[in-house]
C-alpha cells in the first residue's frame, strides 16, 4: 500500500501556521516577487466572499473589503514542508517529496490492521502542528493521490475499480486537447474510458491515451524518488511590519517551540542547540546560538533560555523576521555515581548564567582559564561546563606558596623610594609609608620575539604600618599590583583587632 | 574596629522583641508548614576551627566571614581545595574584581562572577541563590570601599538569608568588618600576617590560621551571639 499526505492550499497554510487569529478571516496569499501573478491561494471564507485565485489584489479587495492579503514566505513554507516530511518519515523510510504540500510514502511491509486509524493518527499529528491534511491510502501512488484528493480527512481505497468508476475524467489531469476530444466522444468518467479496449485507444489517440487508460484502471505503477527527511527543526516567520519590542518575538518563539517540541517528540529527539536569527531592517541579521546544557524538549526550559537572553538584548535596528533552528540530539541518559554531586538542574544553571551575563557582562562570568603566557594577570573567564566534568578525582594543587594575592584591577600607580636597589618607601593614592621588609625582586619577561614585548620586576613588601603588598616596576614606573593582607579599615598595627586574640604568629 | 561587649549582650527590650518574633514564626510555621525552612546540613570546610565549632559551614544559612583581606583570600583558597576534594561546585561573586587564581585544579569547579560594585554583587548572589545549583556561594566584599558597603540596606541581608533558607547552599559573605545582621554564623580571624608568610607553603598557612566562630543563640534572637561556641585555639 501507498499513502499520500496532502496539504491543500499548502502555501496559505504555511503562512497561517503562526497566525491563529486569522483562522476565521478571509485571507488571500500573494507572491511579492511576482506581483502580476495575482492571488495565489485563498481561505475558505475568502472563497465564500467571492475572491478567486488569479485575481489582482485590488480586484480581490473589491470583492471582499475585510480581506487580509498576506505575502508568501519561503521560510515558512520550508518549515511546513519539513514538518510534513518528518510526519511521513515516521510512517516509512521510503518517502517521496512529490510536490509542495504533497508527499507519498511506501507502506509495503507495514503490518497494519486498521488503515483508517493509521491515517487518522497522521492527520491528527499534522493538526497539532497546525497543518490541515488529507490522507489517501491505495495500492499504488496514483490511486493514493486520488484518494487523498477526495479524503475527508482519510480515505482508504480497498476496491480500486469501485473507487475509480465514479471519478470524473478531469481528475487525472489529462492534456486539455485529449480531455476535449474524449468529452466530445461522450466519455466523462473513468469507468467509461476503461470500458474501451486499451489497444484501440492507443491506436487512435496515441501513447498518452494509453497512460491515461492505465491510470483510469488503477494499474499505473511508478517508483518513488526517495528522499531523506533532513533533521533540521526550524521555524521562521516574516513580520508584516518592523518590530522594535521583544513581546511579539517572545510570543512567536513560544509558538515556535510548541511546534518544534512536538516535531522533536515525533522524531524521538531533544533539543541540543538552538540558533536564533533576527533579520534586521538594515539588511543585516542578529544571530545567536544557545547550547542547551542538558538537552531537552521541555518547552518551558527552552523558552526560558531564549527569554533570558532577549530580556537583556538591545539591537540598533528593528527586526523584520524571526527564525529559530533547533539542532536535535539524543536524550541524555546518565547514571550518577554514589558520591557525585552533579548540578541539580543544568538547564536552570544555564539560564542563571544568562541572567548573570546580562547583569555583569558576558566576559565577567565563567570559570577561570589561564592564557598561554607567563604575563601577570593573563586570565579570562569562559562559559562553565560543570555538567560535563568527570567524576575522576584529580590531585589538588598542593604546591602554592605564600598568601594569595588580591589583585588591583587596574594597578595603582605609586611613587617608590629606592635605596641600594631596594624599595624603602611607598607613596600612592591608598598606601603610604615606610617599607619595613621586602622580598624580591622577582623578574619576568616575555614576548621578546614579537611586538608585544613585556618585562616586569616584582617585589613583595611589608609596610611599617602593617599590610603586605606586591609592587611591580615596569620600565621606570612603579605600581601596586595588589595586596596580600591589608590592615582592617580604620585600624593600625597595635590597635585592637576585630576579636581580641593573639596573633597567628606567622 | 571590633565587637563590643554591649553588642554581645543586647538590652532587654531587644530580647523581648526577639521572643515575640520567635512566637510569630512559630505561629506561621504551624499555619503554613510548607514554608518551613528545610534543615540544610553542613558543608565541611576542612578548616579545623570551623569544623570543630559548627561541623562546617551551615547550609541554608548566611555566614559572615569578617576578617582582614589576607585571611579572606586565604579562606577562599581553602574553600577551593575543599570544593575540589568534595567534587562539588562553588561560586565566587567578586565585588572588586580582585580574585587572583594561582591554582588550577579546583578552578574548573568554581564559577567566578566579577562585579562592578557591591550592589551588582548582591544581585548576582541573589540570582545564584535562586538557582540553587551550587553548594557554596562566596560573596567577596572585602576589597570594596566601606562607604559603598554601608549603603547596602540591612533588609538586603535578611532577603539573602531568606533565600538561602530555601536552598541547600552554604552562603558566605566576606566583609572587612561585621555588618551582616542577618548572618547566622560569624567567623573572624586573628590579626594580620607578616612577610615571612610568603616563604611558607600555603597549606601550612591555612593550617596555621586561627578562626573564631560565633553562632546565633537561637532562631529568634537577633543580636545575641554564642560566645562560648568560639573555638579559637589560642
Amino acid at each position: 500500500m501507498f499513502a499520500v499526505i496532502l496539504l491543500p492550499n499548502f502555501r496559505l497554510q504555511a503562512a497561517l501556521r503562526f497566525r491563529e487569529e486569522m483562522d476565521a478571516q478571509p485571507v488571500a496569499l500573494i507572491d511579492q516577487q511576482k506581483p502580476k501573478a495575482g492571488v495565489l491561494e485563498i481561505s475558505e471564507s475568502a472563497a465564500l466572499a467571492g475572491v478567486m485565485p488569479g485575481q489582482t489584489s485590488p480586484q480581490a479587495l473589491a470583492r471582499c473589503a475585510r480581506l487580509t492579503i498576506l505575502s508568501r514566505s519561503l521560510g515558512e513554507e520550508r518549515s511546513a514542508r519539513a514538518a510534513l516530511l518528518e510526519i511521513a518519515a515516521a510512517l516509512s523510510p521510503e518517502i517521496e517529496a512529490t510536490a509542495d504540500g504533497f508527499c507519498t510514502a511506501n507502506l509495503r511491509g507495514l503490518r497494519v490492521i486498521d488503515w483508517q486509524a493509521l491515517g487518522a493518527g497522521v492527520v491528527a499529528g499534522l493538526a497539532s502542528l497546525r497543518l490541515h491534511a488529507q490522507m489517501g491510502i491505495g495500492p499504488n501512488p496514483d490511486l493514493a493521490f486520488l484518494a487523498a484528493r477526495h479524503a475527508r480527512p482519510v480515505l482508504v481505497v480497498q476496491s480500486p475499480a469501485a473507487f475509480l468508476a465514479n471519478l470524473a475524467l478531469h481528475e487525472l489531469d489529462p492534456a486539455p486537447e485529449l480531455l476535449a476530444l474524449l468529452c466530445d466522444w461522450g466519455i466523462h468518467n473513468l469507468a467509461q474510458i476503461t470500458s474501451l479496449p486499451r489497444g484501440d485507444l492507443v491506436d487512435r489517440l496515441g501513447p498518452e491515451a494509453g497512460r491515461l487508460w492505465e491510470r483510469a484502471a488503477g494499474q499505473m505503477e511508478r517508483p518513488l524518488r526517495i528522499v531523506r527527511a533532513a533533521e533540521e527543526f526550524s521555524e521562521a516567520f516574516d513580520f508584516e511590519h518592523e518590530i522594535d519590542t521583544a513581546e511579539p518575538v517572545l510570543f512567536l518563539l513560544r509558538r515556535f517551540l510548541d511546534q518544534l517540541a512536538l516535531r522533536l517528540g515525533n522524531a524521538c529527539r531533544v533539543a541540543g542547540q538552538m540558533t536564533l536569527t533576527l533579520p534586521l531592517a538594515n539588511g543585516s541579521a542578529y544571530e545567536r546560538t544557545f547550547t542547551v546544557p542538558s538537552p531537552t524538549a521541555d518547552v518551558d526550559v527552552l523558552f526560558r533560555i531564549l527569554h533570558t537572553h532577549l530580556d537583556g538584548l538591545r539591537l540598533d535596528h528593528c527586526a523584520t523576521g524571526l527564525r529559530l533552528v533547533v539542532t536535535p540530539t539524543c536524550a541524555e541518559r546518565q547514571q550518577f555515581q554514589l558520591f557525585e554531586t552533579p548540578l541539580r538542574d543544568p538547564n536552570r544553571f544555564g539560564e542563571t548564567l544568562g541572567r548573570l551575563a546580562a547583569l555583569v557582562g558576558e566576559e565577567n562570568v565563567g570559570v577561570v582559564e589561564a592564557l598561554d603566557t607567563h604575563r601577570p594577570d593573563s586570565i579570562r573567564l569562559r562559559a562553565p561546563r560543570f555538567h560535563e566534568l568527570g567524576n575522576a578525582a584529580t590531585p589538588a594543587d598542593d604546591f602554592a606558596v605564600g598568601l594569595p594575592l588580591r589583585r588591583y584591577r587596574p594597578p595603582v600607580a605609586a611613587q617608590v623610594r629606592v635605596v641600594k636597589h631596594q624599595p624603602v618607601g611607598l607613596e600612592s593614592a591608598g598606601v603610604c609609608g615606610a617599607i619595613r621588609a621586602v622580598l624580591g625582586p622577582y623578574r619576568a619577561s616575555g614576548g621578546w620575539w614579537e611586538s608585544d614585548r613585556w618585562s616586569t620586576e616584582e617585589w613583595d613588601v611589608e609596610m611599617e604600618e602593617g599590610g603586605l603588598y606586591r609592587l611591580a616596576r615596569v620600565g621606570r614606573e612603579w605600581r601596586i599590583e595588589g595586596s596580600y593582607d591589608e590592615p582592617l579599615p580604620g585600624s593600625r598595627r597595635g590597635a585592637p583587632a576585630l576579636v581580641a586574640k593573639p596573633s597567628t604568629g606567622v | 574596629m571590633g565587637i563590643s561587649e554591649d553588642t554581645l549582650h543586647p538590652p532587654a527590650y531587644i530580647c523581648e522583641h526577639a521572643e515575640r518574633v520567635a512566637q510569630l514564626r512559630g505561629l506561621l510555621a504551624e499555619k503554613f508548614p510548607a514554608i518551613q525552612p528545610k534543615p540544610g546540613g553542613i558543608f565541611r570546610t576542612g578548616l579545623a576551627d570551623v569544623d570543630t565549632a559548627e561541623g562546617g559551614l551551615r547550609r541554608a544559612a548566611l555566614t559572615e566571614l569578617s576578617t582582614a583581606s589576607g585571611a579572606g583570600a586565604l579562606f577562599i583558597h581553602a574553600m577551593l581545595d575543599t570544593v575540589h576534594r568534595e567534587r562539588c561546585f562553588a561560586a565566587l561573586v567578586d565585588a572588586a574584581r580582585s580574585f587572583e587564581p594561582d591554582c588550577t585544579a579546583a578552578l574548573a569547579r568554581l564559577l567566578v562572577v566579577f562585579c562592578a560594585d557591591a550592589v551588582q554583587a548582591v544581585k548576582a548572589t541573589d540570582l545564584l541563590l535562586r538557582d540553587g545549583n551550587v553548594s557554596l556561594i562566596m560573596l567577596d566584599l572585602q576589597a570594596v570601599p566601606l562607604r559603598q558597603l554601608q549603603r547596602i540596606p540591612a533588609n538586603t541581608w535578611h532577603r539573602l538569608q531568606r533565600l538561602a533558607e530555601q536552598t541547600t547552599a552554604a552562603v558566605v559573605a566576606l566583609t572587612p568588618q561585621p555588618m551582616v545582621e542577618a548572618a547566622q554564623v560569624r567567623i573572624t580571624a586573628g590579626e594580620g600576617w607578616m612577610l615571612a608568610a610568603q616563604r611558607r607553603w600555603r597549606r601550612d598557612l591555612i593550617a596555621a590560621a586561627r578562626w573564631h566562630v560565633f553562632a546565633r543563640r537561637s532562631a529568634g534572637s537577633l543580636t545575641a551571639w554564642k560566645g562560648e561556641r568560639e573555638s579559637a585555639i589560642a
